[in-house]
């Protein structure tokens, strides 16, 4: 009787234990490994946001940060770099006032060497946070769209 | 005459600066850092949109919340989560500031400048005045802004007071922004 209690004492603590390293190692989002929610033009996205702020953010953001992986395909307005040598795509057409901001990583910044501005793509990226025109502030927000990569 | 010319162009470099209605960043980067006996917490953001005025000395930030990245994947859900910054209800910090001291603040040569600025930063939903120290460097036509700050979690509801989170996130955590900003 006592041996089969230790037993299951031993095996509820290897639980815990596995549960916590898990938990603990438990890998960050693999965005480029999750099915996107959906692909979408860059005007039709930005424009969702412009419309209905809440609504959009309700259907695109995740309580945990995981939010909505999609494709997006525009017109390539600007290539930069961020601080952190990311590249940064902006998919913009030329008469809409803002964009998708699409960041790359380390992994696929090398994707964006053979692209130039005017050039139609696709991307597949996590979004963080919608566009938003404040006027009080003057400040014009494109889409961010982070862990980006193209798709052939 | 090589020198006039260099001057002249320096000069002109510097004047297009100031006379710059609005320089603004979309790639700024925000760090902030808890430090507590049990851990040190770090998540960097580099997604920061940025607008500054010289010649009104109006500061403004924009933060999307959820471009914060931790080490650990749980660290970053937590955060994201209901219980600590709710960013999928709140998915953007701001802050809306004037430089109170514009006078000692020379946009048209190289140099650095501690700006003070005073302006409301709202995070969480709640929105609360702030004044900190903004350092700015004017060099060749650029201008690039530093800052270092702490915030108090409770001043923008965000409080434990039982579990894991109250003795692994300090009460007070550092934030640090570096801001290259362009015309």
């Amino acid at each position: 009787m006592k041996s089969k209690l230790f037993k299951i004492i031993g095996v509820l603590a290897l639980l815990a234990v596995g549960y916590g390293a898990y938990m603990w190692f438990m890998p960050h989002q693999n965005v480029q490994g999750t099915k996107a929610f959906k692909t979408i033009d860059a005007t039709a996205l930005v424009n969702e946001f412009l419309t209905d702020k809440d609504k959009a953010n309700n259907i695109y953001l995740d309580t945990e940060g995981e939010s909505k992986v999609l494709i997006i395909t525009g017109t390539i307005a600007d290539i930069s770099e961020d601080q952190l040598n990311q590249k940064v795509v902006l998919l913009k057409n030329t008469s809409d006032k803002m964009g998708v901001s699409c960041t790359f990583t380390v992994d696929t910044n090398a994707q964006v060497d053979k692209l130039n501005v005017g050039d139609a793509i696709k991307i597949k990226g996590v979004i963080r946070s919608g566009a938003e025109y404040d006027e009080d502030l003057d400040l014009t927000e494109n889409v961010i769209v982070e862990k980006s990569a193209l798709i052939e | 005459m090589k020198n006039l010319v260099l001057i002249v162009a320096i000069a002109l470099i510097s004047f297009t600066v100031f006379s710059q209605n609005k320089l603004s960043t979309t790639s700024g980067h925000i760090k902030f850092f808890s430090s507590t006996p049990a851990e040190n917490i770090e998540a960097n953001n580099y997604k920061v949109t940025s607008i500054l005025k010289p010649t009104e000395g109006t500061l403004v930030f924009s933060v999307p919340m959820q471009s914060f990245e931790f080490e650990k994947a749980l660290m970053q859900k937590h955060y994201n989560s209901k219980k600590f910054l709710d960013t999928k209800q709140f998915p953007k910090g701001k802050f809306k500031g004037t430089i109170t001291n514009l006078s000692a603040i020379d946009f048209t040569t190289d140099g650095t400048y501690e700006a003070t600025v005073s302006g409301t930063l709202t995070i969480h939903g709640v929105a609360k005045e702030i004044t900190e120290k903004f350092n700015l460097t004017v060099k060749g036509g650029a201008v690039t802004g530093k800052t270092e700050f702490d915030i108090t979690l409770a001043d923008y509801g965000v409080v434990f007071t039982k579990g894991k989170p109250s003795e692994n996130i300090a009460k007070t955590i550092k934030i640090i922004a570096n801001l290259n900003y362009s015309k």
